[in-house]
């Protein structure tokens, strides 16, 4: 357990960073609260209804193929640094990955969740 | 890199493609056309079988990580007939109840895929991501009846909580990493192993983590609280599905991680899964008596027979771990049998599954009744049927093991079980039909021709159980 | 041939043959009845052919097949008959033609159903007696609760699905416990020799550590005597019994009790010899109150199938005792016993069950007079009952003999009270026969009774025939046990002597009392004298009155000096 020993000098030393300088900042600034500056965004503009509203689905649908090309993407930078030393198989797996994710995509476009009305 | 054999996972792959198939054919139908999509995926699970039969004995491993050892193809075996089974009670509940025909064969053989994958993952991350493939085609699955209040629920209580489940395996699969260094079960297994001595809280952390993240998948008491929710609120065949595949994949991933990996430490878990499986017995029987909706009473049962198979994990000799085997195959075809006649009997605008829809059956459907009765003389453990030689084979292995105790508390839950499968039995049998019910939609050839499958493989492995017996015991002894 | 394999398998192949016949609107009716009759009777055809072929000088089992059914485990499919078992298999196919018979008329819904549950019990009842292999016994001991199950819950009277769950949970409560203790046999047999069996012959060889023991003789006993039933657990017997149609009642009284009395002599007491002996005499402490209780209980019953079902528990009594007793005159006592309660009783309920069906109540109140108007219904119900009180000349008579004989030799306390059972049951039996075949006419409707018909002739003369001759040629079906029973009563002794030769300390024999044999009246002198040909026990016989006869006893004899008491000779 000793090895932890310096995780656990770090961790006083994150949980007494906060402390103090909260500490300190509260002892040094001004106090003058009015109404703009305790709404929620603090400089004016008002919210408007609620917190809880129903958005158009179709922005999770988009926001989700978003997320499969975002993923994708991580995916392409290291296998072309790589690609080198991969050779055919490399280029073969990573067209069969594509292919599969294209499929993927072909599926969500034919079921026109891509389309707004 | 390249160079390591593909064998081991085509079976997964002959699943994995039939999935794409399935979508790909969604995808490009006309508005309006029919495809046999299901038939798609029967075929795909046929060539994962045929593959399995033709890898037996081979010990196959691909890439480090998939083994298809004999132990991880008996169980996909047992996945491929759960999926068929599936697919063919799935045919007439998807045009009754208007389901996206594409979208569900997909998430089906996605989640065999995943099933299978788990089974025979020798990698703790692998088996994170088959767990993870699965629990989401499951829980899309759960839910697909998008207009119906109950399944929603339960998809999002069943989601939450497995979400979490699987937060809890991942820290335990993190544990183990550091103190192993590795993640492959035969890597932690050797590391183990060596330290079989030390009391290392790290090594009882991990186990303790992975142990909660396995439970929560089988629904062991007490972390069993979203499977009566969950189970009663989807359709039914696809609770059949998860309550028998789900199920499967994970005790086979749980007994592999437990049995091989983590083996030298057998002394620290076995006492805790003593504890849980006759606490997942009594509950699960005790709490089934009370019920009055099919669905949730065979939720119930189902948890006790979870307590059954830790019976086996418990006991963790050649018999205990053979028993295990087989018994998942007896529990996977009769539950999946049962929950097909449920399917059956439902209508589009209601389940039917409350215990007095099923007053009079035999007057109406006197065939439907008669299998529905097998099914759960079988599952309440009587002769000569396959759920008898399993209990039989689980218990036995308990006692020869030493564990008395399990064993007497298995046979006494099995004796309160029998009590709330006959209410059914009582019910179709000996109470009079309701004036105003409706009459039972018609059967399927292909619902009955699955239905008539189930019932000979629960009678004839009742009465001739050798061979799978012997199958499952010379599964176990290639590994562990 | 392998007779005994057709006797179970051929009333399951009748049921499943008429799982494909179509009767949905109930026009094969007739044909299905006459189909599931012909197989009754071609199974008793077949029972017979196996009785013809037994050959009474051999002890030991006969017909015997084995064929290896899981090898894994050592589970053989193996089945024979020995003398205890063998009149027991014909007497369940005797009494399931006589069965069907008696529902032809009453059994109106559902034939088919009816006769695939009623030929699927009798291939189990049959499959107990036969099998020799601890596993296939218990496959048919509880497949057996299934056809029953649904005979009780589906035919059966007002209150059937209390009375059928009961039954049904009742019994496997008990054999659960029994299945633990099976499992536990087998994996001590493993530890011993290496690989698992479950044969009865190889397990009854098996040393087994004094607490094991005594826990595994309980979880056996306790299925059995649920079975039975002995007295705490004889609750769910008056439930199933009333509530059954006739055909269940009579199959229930007559077949399915006798399991476990038969479980007890076959396996309780060979496997597990020593406990056995240390709690035969609670055993049969349990039988006598029960004897006592079922008769006071069966006194009181407004019921006519109630009491039926309390004298069984009085009548089940003494066979239990004379198991306990574990000498030759106790045990073949109980095993003819169990034969004749099951003709006698099964006869009961039958011809109670006719009065119900031709009035639709079964209280006794309800009746009175009935002697005049339906004159040989009377008279074969008075048959019955005689047979039932165990008077000479009919069949109840030598089984009860025998085990007062039995019991006599081993503890004389045991058989007072079992005397005051027997006097009991004749108290209960001939009130009610008083009280619904004698005196006046009291209810209108009784007046124009129909009396027997010929389809009932057909049932209930071969009862009648089967109580006289019992109770006239008791040799003819006391020989073929003979050798068998004999058999066991000295493996018993033997395994008792040998392991308390083993035992350092043995438990001091009981104090013998003097008194005793000088204070028994003369009649009771005789019978004792009776029991041992040569003459009096000497005072060291007496000593060591636990199942251990004294040598020089002889071989058994009970039968001859039997004949000779009734006036007939051999």
């Amino acid at each position: 357990m000793s090895g932890y020993l310096g995780v656990i000098i770090y961790l006083g030393f994150i949980v007494a960073f906060a402390v103090v300088s909260l500490a300190v900042a509260r002892l040094l600034r001004p106090h003058r609260p009015f109404a703009a500056k305790l709404e929620t965004y603090e400089c004016g503009a008002r919210p408007i209804g609620e917190a809880w509203v129903q958005f158009p689905v179709g922005f999770y649908l988009v926001a989700l193929v978003f997320i499969v090309f975002d993923a994708l993407a991580v995916f392409l930078f290291p296998w072309v640094l790589a690609l080198r030393g991969l050779g055919v198989w490399g280029v073969a797996a990573m067209l069969l990955f594509l292919s599969i994710i294209a499929l993927g995509w072909l599926y969500a476009y034919r079921e026109r969740i891509l389309e707004w009305q | 890199m390249f160079d390591s054999t593909f064998d081991a996972v085509v079976p997964l792959l002959c699943v994995i493609l039939a999935a794409l198939a399935a979508m790909g054919a969604e995808a490009f139908r006309a508005r309006g056309e029919r495809m046999p999509i299901g038939g798609l995926g029967i075929v795909g699970l046929a060539g994962a079988g045929v593959s399995s039969v033709l890898l037996w004995n081979r010990n196959a491993a691909s890439f480090g990580v998939i083994l298809a050892d004999n132990f991880g193809l008996f169980v996909t075996l047992v996945l491929v007939v759960v999926g068929v089974l599936t697919i063919m009670f799935s045919s007439q509940v998807v045009r009754r109840d208007a389901l996206p025909a594409g979208e569900y064969y997909a998430l089906v053989l996605f989640a065999i895929a995943g099933m299978i994958m788990m089974a025979t993952a020798n990698d703790l991350l692998v088996i994170f991501l088959a767990l993870e493939i699965l629990s989401v085609a499951v829980y899309v699955l759960t839910g697909i009846r998008r207009d119906d209040q109950r399944a929603t629920e339960a998809a999002f209580k069943y989601f939450l909580l497995g979400a979490f489940s699987s937060a809890f395996f991942l820290y335990g699969i993190a544990f183990t990493y550091g103190v192993a260094g590795s993640t492959r079960l035969d890597r932690v297994g050797a590391y183990l192993a060596a330290q079989s001595m030390s009391d290392s809280p790290l090594i009882l952390m991990a186990l303790a983590l992975l142990l909660v993240g396995f439970a929560f998948k089988i629904s062991a008491v007490p972390f069993h609280m979203w499977t009566p929710d969950a189970y009663e609120g989807a359709p039914a065949i696809v609770t059949g599905f998860m309550s028998t595949g789900v199920k499967a994949a994970a005790f086979a991933a749980f007994a592999r991680v437990f049995l091989s990996a983590f083996e030298p430490f057998s002394a620290d878990w076995a006492p805790i899964v003593w504890i849980i499986a006759a606490l997942t017995m009594i509950l699960g029987t005790v709490v089934g008596v009370a019920q009055s909706n099919l669905k949730r009473m065979l939720a119930y049962s189902s948890i006790a027979h979870g307590g059954y198979l830790l019976v086996g994990l418990v006991a963790a000799n050649e018999v205990g771990k053979a028993a295990i085997l087989f018994y998942l195959l007896a529990y996977a075809v009769t539950n999946l049998a049962a929950f097909g006649v449920i399917a059956l009997l439902g209508s589009r605008d209601r389940g039917n599954d409350e215990l007095r829809d099923y007053a009079g059956l035999w007057h109406t459907r006197p065939a439907l009744a008669a299998l529905m009765t097998v099914c759960l003389l079988s599952l309440g453990g009587l002769p000569p049927t396959v759920g008898f030689i399993g209990k039989w084979y689980i218990f036995s292995a308990a006692v020869s093991a030493g564990y008395y105790g399990l064993a007497i508390i298995g046979v006494l839950t099995s004796v309160v079980s029998v009590f709330f499968y006959l209410r059914v039995v009582v019910m179709m049998y000996m109470a009079e039909r309701e004036v105003a019910a409706a009459m039972p939609p018609r059967v399927t050839g292909v619902s009955m021709a699955a239905l008539a499958f189930a019932i000979f493989v629960i009678v004839y492995l009742g009465v001739m159980p050798t061979q799978v017996l012997d199958l499952a015991s010379a599964s176990i002894a290639t590994i562990f | 041939m392998p007779l005994l394999t057709l006797s179970w398998l051929l009333p399951l192949a009748g049921a499943i043959g008429l799982l494909l016949v179509g009767n949905a609107d109930g026009r094969r009716n007739g044909a299905i009845r006459w189909l599931t009759l012909a197989v009754s009777l071609a199974t008793l055809a077949v029972t017979a052919a196996v009785w013809a072929g037994f050959d009474p000088a051999v002890a030991e089992f006969q017909f015997v097949e084995r064929v290896p059914w899981i090898p894994a485990f050592g589970i053989d499919y193996s089945l024979g008959v020995d003398g205890i078992s063998l009149l027991l298999v014909v007497l369940t196919a005797f009494l399931t033609p006589i069965a069907l018979l008696s529902s032809w008329g009453s059994i109106e819904r559902k034939v088919k159903e009816f006769s695939i549950f009623m030929l699927a019990l009798e291939a189990a009842m049959i499959g107990v007696f036969v099998a020799l292999d601890l596993f296939l016994f218990y496959v048919f001991w509880d497949a057996m609760l299934v056809p029953m199950y649904f005979l009780i819950g589906i035919w059966g009277y007002d209150r059937r699905i209390y009375a059928a769950i009961k039954f049904m949970l009742y019994t496997m409560a008990g054999s659960v416990l029994m299945l633990v203790a099976i499992l536990g046999l087998a994996y001590l047999h493993s530890a011993a020799t290496g690989r698992y069996s479950f044969d009865l012959l190889a397990l009854s060889t098996l040393d087994i550590a004094p607490q094991t023991e005594m826990w595994f003789f309980l979880a056996f006993t306790v299925a059995f005597a649920i079975k039975v039933p002995l007295f705490p657990f004889h609750t769910w017997l008056p439930d199933a019994h009333v509530e059954a149609p006739t055909a269940g009642s009579v199959i229930l009284a007559g077949v399915l009790l006798k399991m476990g009395t038969y479980g007890l002599l076959r396996f309780s007491f060979p496997l597990f010899p020593e406990a056995a002996a240390s709690f035969a005499p609670w055993l049969a402490l349990l039988a006598v109150v029960g004897i006592i209780y079922g008769a006071l209980v069966a006194m009181v019953q407004p019921d006519m199938k109630k009491l039926v079902a309390y004298s069984s528990v009085s009548h089940l009594g003494f066979v239990v005792l004379g198991i306990c007793a574990m000498n030759a005159q106790g045990v073949q006592g109980a095993i003819y016993l169990m034969l004749a309660h099951g003709v006698s009783t099964g006869g009961l309920f039958l011809m109670v069950g006719m009065l119900s069906d031709r009035r639709h109540t079964r209280l006794i109140g309800e009746y009175g007079g009935l002697k005049a108007v339906v004159p040989r219904l009377s008279a074969a119900f008075l048959i019955i009952t005689l047979a039932s009180i165990g008077l000479p000349m009919l069949n109840g008579f030598p089984g009860e003999f025998l085990i007062m004989l039995g019991a006599f030799r081993w503890d004389p306390r045991f058989v007072v009270a079992a005397g005051l059972g027997v006097i009991l049951s004749a108290v209960y039996m001939l009130w009610m026969v008083q009280r619904v075949y004698y005196g006046e006419v009291r209810h209108g409707e009784n007046a124009t009774l129909p009396d027997l018909h010929p389809r009932e002739w057909a049932s209930v003369l071969p009862i009648c025939a089967m109580a006289v001759v019992m109770g006239v040629f008791p040799t003819l079906f006391l020989r073929p046990m003979e050798a068998s029973v004999e058999a066991l009563v000295q493996q018993m002794q033997a395994t008792q002597t040998l392991r308390a030769m083993d035992n350092p300390h043995p438990p001091a024999p009981r104090t013998p009392t003097p008194g005793n044999w000088t204070a028994m009246r003369p009649v009771t002198r005789i019978l004792y004298s009776l029991s041992r040909p040569h003459s009096g026990p000497s005072r060291a016989e007496r000593g060591q009155k636990r199942w251990l006869p004294a040598k020089g006893s002889g071989g058994y004899q009970g039968a001859v000096p039997l004949g000779w008491l009734i006036g007939i000779g051999n």
